[in-house]
């Protein structure tokens, strides 16, 4: 801050009190050491006002995506994964802008504020009055300049997800586009949105095109001042040029912290919406599973008696209930396979075993304790379980087969892959357990997926384990030999098997077939058969596909 | 934003290239009248940068030192001149960079959007939309900052530095050449901060992007977390990731806190050589003190385009990286194209021969085999069979979809390759089982905004298959906005708007899917009746799925396995007793048992299984 005024002496001393050439090296160096004494200052508190933001940025995301782990599958079912993302990326970091460059620069604009104007009035109070006139625009046209231009970017970003958008839907409806010859009418359609996008951004460019030349304008008008009305008093003798030169000096100085006054107060508004969004994330209460007891009883689950006791249960209120008075007692050490059509309540069943939803107080029984009186973490040990839509995390197998577990046993996964019948596919892999399975699992099969989900919860002995339609994507035989090898594995523990096919089923101790929310029919796959309902009917047609399958074309062509 | 496209997003490679910027530069030409304004406002308004401290000086050393009040009067008049000069030309210019740029762009999205739309449906199995989504919308704009920002600016920045130093070597060049003795000096610190720059720009990306694909896995598998009760597990992993890019961004705060101060430092160093030197000289009477105050100036102006490098360097970075995978995709020859002489005969019969037809979408696995009907002007045709027996493909090869790998498929006994492809396509009229809506009203959805459709005929096609007393009870009528994903019709109502589109377009021959997604009877009634009306003087193929369908066929082709199994009428087959009676047999005997809304269908039994 010190720099004009040691430039203004120096320029004096130059012009006005030229006696001696020592002088001539002392402001030079005088000047150096305040710019090296300034950019340690700066150093010190830029790192510090930033790496604080960045620390707080770093906790705040922390704190959110903990958050999020934890609240209700429902919540993400009507919340879009894009506007999540958003909020934990795009508003934390404006978040982040304001805590950090918004101080910074409201404390740096304060401090060269106070600092040049008190610099300025003691030169000259009257030429300050008089420079001061154009300057306080710059706070006024940031702000008008900044409104205008932050809704004019948005809009523009609204119109460039509208044009994804556009360019997504005509790729996902190409078939039809090509199948009617629309090509070059979707194009006009493009080139109309483009268009309007680039008009959009030539707005906004006029408007910035404005608004930097006109920062300049009003910086500009007061240094005009200061060089007709100071250099006139120069001229007249009532000022010295040094003290001039350091009037212009202080004045540049103040343009830059002007802009951030404004700029910050716009700043202000967008850092505390997106403040808001990531509190309305954090405010949302976690899933009921997560409460804890006062006093956890620690007796683990280790039999496996099932029981839905009148459960009735629908996703939320305004929907139809999708389980219906729902009566189920499954023995422990027992296998109950369980059909029926899609949407018929299979899966919905068995999450609620997992409290992936909740059911309500006193439906779902385990070992006869309600699952809503025992702490989560215990159930979540006693459940195996194998989702219909599985999802792999994008690691190597071996960390998949041992997520559940806190330790990598490279023993444990060996012998669970060895039982899910994992094994053979693993050993053709060149890295073997240490494959890298890409997104989702990408890089394997249907059936490779399905079978390392498998060994995934094999991996946790648990007591109870859930199949929810695990062999979907393994052809007939591939199933038979799993099941031959997980049914040694079965013995002792509880299973649900939920199966579309009447082979993974037939065995089972006991078949449930759902319909509509509610059990129709209950026995074992004789005496369903014996029945003649509607297990019979699926039973009769899967033997027809199969042995459509295996048809041979020449013994059946005409 | 998958991880997968992120990670192809962040292979920065150099910052420049001069085979891709040639190509770039390409996409400027029809604009280079717009171009020389906006470079020559660019110089001007350099000029003004620079003669700002330049009046400064007159006005002290000619003036202000020799009392001449009126001269100081001219020159602060001059001084705003120059101000107002300035504002005028840096919009002029940044104004006509833009709009170069904006156009420019605008031409390339077209040509990236066109060249999508000759691609064949093998593309789009291979590309995923989000990735070519990223092409054509993220990658331009990417390349659009090169243009605003990055060339102009660097520019206009260089223009800045070396005008400078010649006004500075012009006014006095043994002055000017102390002040330049630190440059160098500047040019190292900041050629070494750039590096580092970049480098943690690159790392925090590709932390960036690990971070936001951890994110968005830990979204999507939120229910496997809470089941398996990993939520610590996975908190920690994010937490080595999210305190990791914390990290990176913490050296760059470092880098930056220490190369701002050290620039102010050199400045500060600069101008107190000038003191030194300059107040000698001022003493020897050499020079006044206008120059030194000019220089001050002058010195100032010259730091701020350095700080702007780094910044800059990465725009030009990240550009060359979008550029390089625009134009990968524009190489990207269009495997189904039209012949060279396009075949387009004004009469059109509707006759369709399938001459040993092979199909494969990957080599050596054939989903069909042999595939050999042909099928007469105005003749109906049922398919029938498993799903992945090869029925889709049968169409999609007939569309053209694909091309076929053995064998021809004839229209109207010329070859579909030999066919202008759009004018093949105008006579096929195609309705998917999955009916696609765009977003837009239903007339658009049916006319799918052709011109050359009048609302008569749309209005005639939608009374036509019975959808048009439900359109005209909408609120707004055929100008009824559709909601995303036809939450505003039902899946009856949308399968008739699909006829309503069809016949619209008027096709000789028909290819239908038909819905397996069973409706409520009263809207079964209107479908087998719009049917009927879709399907009168046309030749039809039709993947069957209700046995009024396939009963009215004239012939049923049964598709099992990639080959034709069974053919003849429904009649004949049942009596044949092979593959298709079983089928009619046991669906018949489930529907004395279970009423499906009316609708029974060999095909459902088979894949409901």
């Amino acid at each position: 801050m010190a720099l004009p005024w040691l430039i203004k002496d120096a320029i004096d001393t130059i012009l006005y009190k030229a006696d001696g050439s020592v002088s001539l090296l002392r402001y030079p160096l005088l000047i150096l050491g305040a710019a090296i004494l300034q950019g340690c200052f700066r150093y010190g508190w830029r790192i510090n006002i930033n790496g604080f933001s960045r620390r707080c940025e770093a906790d705040l995301r922390d704190r959110v995506f903990s958050h999020l782990q934890k609240l209700p599958l429902n919540y993400f079912q009507h919340t879009k994964t894009g506007d999540l993302m958003s909020r934990m990326t795009n508003d934390i970091q404006a978040v982040r802008e304001l805590m950090g460059f918004g101080s910074l620069a409201i404390i740096d604009a304060m401090v060269v504020i106070i600092f040049s104007l008190s610099f300025m009035i003691r030169i000259d109070p009257w030429l300050t009055l008089w420079s001061m006139l154009a300057m306080p625009l710059i706070t006024v046209v940031v702000r008008f300049f900044g409104r205008h231009i932050f809704r004019w970017s948005r809009d523009t970003q609204e119109q460039l997800s509208v044009m994804s958008a556009y360019v997504q839907e005509n790729l996902a409806g190409v078939r039809v586009v090509q199948a009617y010859a629309q090509e070059q009418n979707q194009v006009e359609g493009f080139a109309t949105i483009s268009g309007a996008y680039r008009h959009n951004t030539m707005w906004l460019a006029t408007l910035w095109g404005i608004f930097w030349p006109l920062m300049q304008v009003l910086a500009g008008i007061a240094a005009t001042i200061v060089l007709w009305l100071g250099g006139r008093q120069v001229l007249q003798g009532s000022m010295t040029l040094g003290a001039f030169v350091a009037f212009n000096g202080y004045l540049a100085m103040l343009t830059w912290p002007l802009m951030a006054v404004g700029y910050v107060v716009n700043q202000y508004q967008r850092g505390t919406a997106a403040l808001s969004r990531v509190f309305e994330v954090l405010d949302t209460p976690v899933s009921p599973r997560y409460e804890t007891f006062e006093s956890p009883v620690r007796s683990l689950l280790s039999r496996g008696s099932v029981e839905f006791r009148d459960l009735t249960f629908a996703y939320s209120a305004d929907h139809a209930p999708v389980l219906k008075n729902l009566n189920l007692i499954i023995p422990p050490g027992s296998i109950c396979g369980i059909v029926g059509e899609t949407g018929s309540g299979k899966s919905t069943l068995v999450s609620l075993l997992l409290r992936l939803f909740e059911p309500p107080d006193g439906t779902v029984f385990i070992d006869g304790r309600d699952i809503k009186r025992i702490p989560v973490a215990e159930v979540e040990a006693a459940v195996g379980f194998v989702s219909q839509d599985i999802f792999l995390f994008s690691g190597t197998i071996h960390d998949n087969i041992l997520f559940g577990l806190d330790s990598s046993d490279g023993k444990k996964a060996e012998e669970a892959a060895r039982i899910a019948q994992l094994l053979p596919a693993i050993e053709s892999f060149s890295h073997q357990f240490q494959t890298v399975i890409g997104e989702r699992g990408v890089r394997l099969s249907g059936g490779q997926k399905q079978r390392t989900a498998l060994a995934r919860a094999i991996i946790k002995n648990p007591p109870i384990l859930i199949l929810d339609d695990a062999f979907s994507s393994v052809d007939v035989e591939t199933e038979e030999e799993i099941l031959r090898e997980l049914k040694r594995f079965m013995k002792g523990r509880t299973t649900l098997l939920i199966s579309h096919r009447i082979s993974t089923v037939r065995d089972a101790d006991m078949i449930v077939y759902l319909r509509d929310g509610k059990i129709i029919e209950l026995g074992t796959h004789d005496e369903l058969v014996a029945e003649r309902g509607a297990y019979y009917e699926l039973y009769q047609r899967q033997k027809l596909v199969r042995q459509l399958e295996s048809m041979k074309h020449q013994e059946e062509r005409p | 934003m998958t991880a997968e496209f992120h990670g192809e997003e962040e292979i920065l490679g150099k910052a420049y290239d001069a085979r891709l910027m040639a190509r770039i530069l390409r996409y400027l030409r029809p604009y280079w009248k717009l171009l020389t304004v906006a470079f020559t406002f660019l110089l001007l308004h350099t000029g003004t940068q620079l003669s700002g401290p330049y009046i400064t000086k007159i006005a002290i050393d000619r003036y202000i030192l020799n009392q001449d009040v009126h001269g100081l009067d001219n020159m602060a008049l001059a001084y705003l001149g120059v101000v107002f000069l300035g504002f005028l030309f840096l919009f002029i210019q940044t104004y006509t960079t833009e709009y170069t740029g904006q156009r420019a762009m605008h031409d390339l999205r077209m040509e990236i959007f066109s060249h999508l739309q000759t691609q064949d449906m093998a593309y789009f199995d291979g590309n995923p939309v989000g990735r070519l989504m990223t092409r054509t919308v993220n990658d331009v704009e990417t390349l659009n900052e090169l243009f605003s920002t990055g060339v102009v600016g660097l520019l206009g920045d260089l223009f800045t530095v070396v005008g400078i130093a010649a006004v500075m070597l012009w006014l006095d060049w043994q002055l000017a050449l102390v002040c330049l003795t630190a440059f160098p000096a500047i040019l190292y610190i900041s050629r070494f901060y750039r590096r580092r720059a970049r480098e943690v720009y690159r790392e925090s990306r590709l932390i960036l992007a690990r971070l936001n694909a951890q994110l968005q896995e830990n979204i999507a598998g939120v229910g496997t977390v809470q089941a398996f009760g990993q939520e610590a597990k996975m908190h920690s992993r994010f937490q080595q990731i999210n305190y990791g890019y914390r990290n990176v961004l913490l050296r760059s705060v470092r880098y930056n806190a220490v190369f701002f101060p050290i620039i102010e430092i050199f400045s500060a160093l600069t101008i107190g050589l000038l003191l030194w030197y300059g107040g000698g000289l001022i003493l020897q009477q050499t020079i006044q003190a206008g120059v030194i105050v000019a220089f001050i100036q002058y010195i100032q102006r010259m730091y701020q385009p350095i700080r702007d490098l780094a910044e800059k360097y990465n725009i030009m970075q990240a550009a060359m990286a979008s550029s390089e995978r625009i134009f990968a995709l524009l190489d990207t020859p269009a495997t189904i194209k039209n012949p060279l002489r396009p075949k387009a005969p004004e009469q059109f019969l509707g006759e369709v021969e399938f001459k040993d037809v092979w199909l494969a979408y990957h080599p050596g696995e054939p989903v069909l085999k042999g595939i050999s009907f042909r099928v007469r002007p105005g003749e109906k045709i049922a398919l029938v069979g498993a799903t992945g027996g090869g029925k889709t493909s049968i169409i999609s090869a007939l569309c053209r979809f694909y091309d076929v790998t053995r064998g021809q498929i004839l229209v109207d006994g010329i070859d579909i390759r030999d066919w202008d492809k759009q004018h093949l396509r105008r006579q096929l009229g195609l309705v998917l089982q999955d009916v696609f809506l765009f977003s837009g009203d239903i007339a658009a959805n049916i006319t799918l905004g052709d011109p050359r459709i009048s609302s008569e005929k749309m209005i005639q096609a939608a009374r036509r298959v019975h959808i048009a007393p439900f359109i005209e009870k909408l609120p707004n009528g055929y100008h009824q906005e559709v909601q995303e994903r036809g939450s505003t019709l039902s899946q009856g109502q949308r399968q008739l708007l699909s006829f309503a589109r069809a016949l619209a377009f008027d096709p000789r021959i028909l290819i239908l899917d038909e819905a397996t997604s069973s409706v409520d009877t009263e809207t079964e009634m209107l479908i087998q009746d719009a049917l009927h009306e879709l399907l009168d003087d046309r030749t039809a193929l039709i993947i069957a799925h209700r046995l009024s369908t396939i009963k009215n066929a004239d012939r049923i082709l049964v598709i099992h396995k990639g080959e034709i199994w069974e053919q003849g009428t429904h009649q004949e087959l049942l009596a044949q007793g092979g593959l298709y009676a079983r089928l009619y047999d046991l669906q018949y005997r489930q529907n004395g048992e279970r009423s499906d809304s009316g609708a029974a269908l060999p095909n459902r039994a088979l894949e409901s299984a």
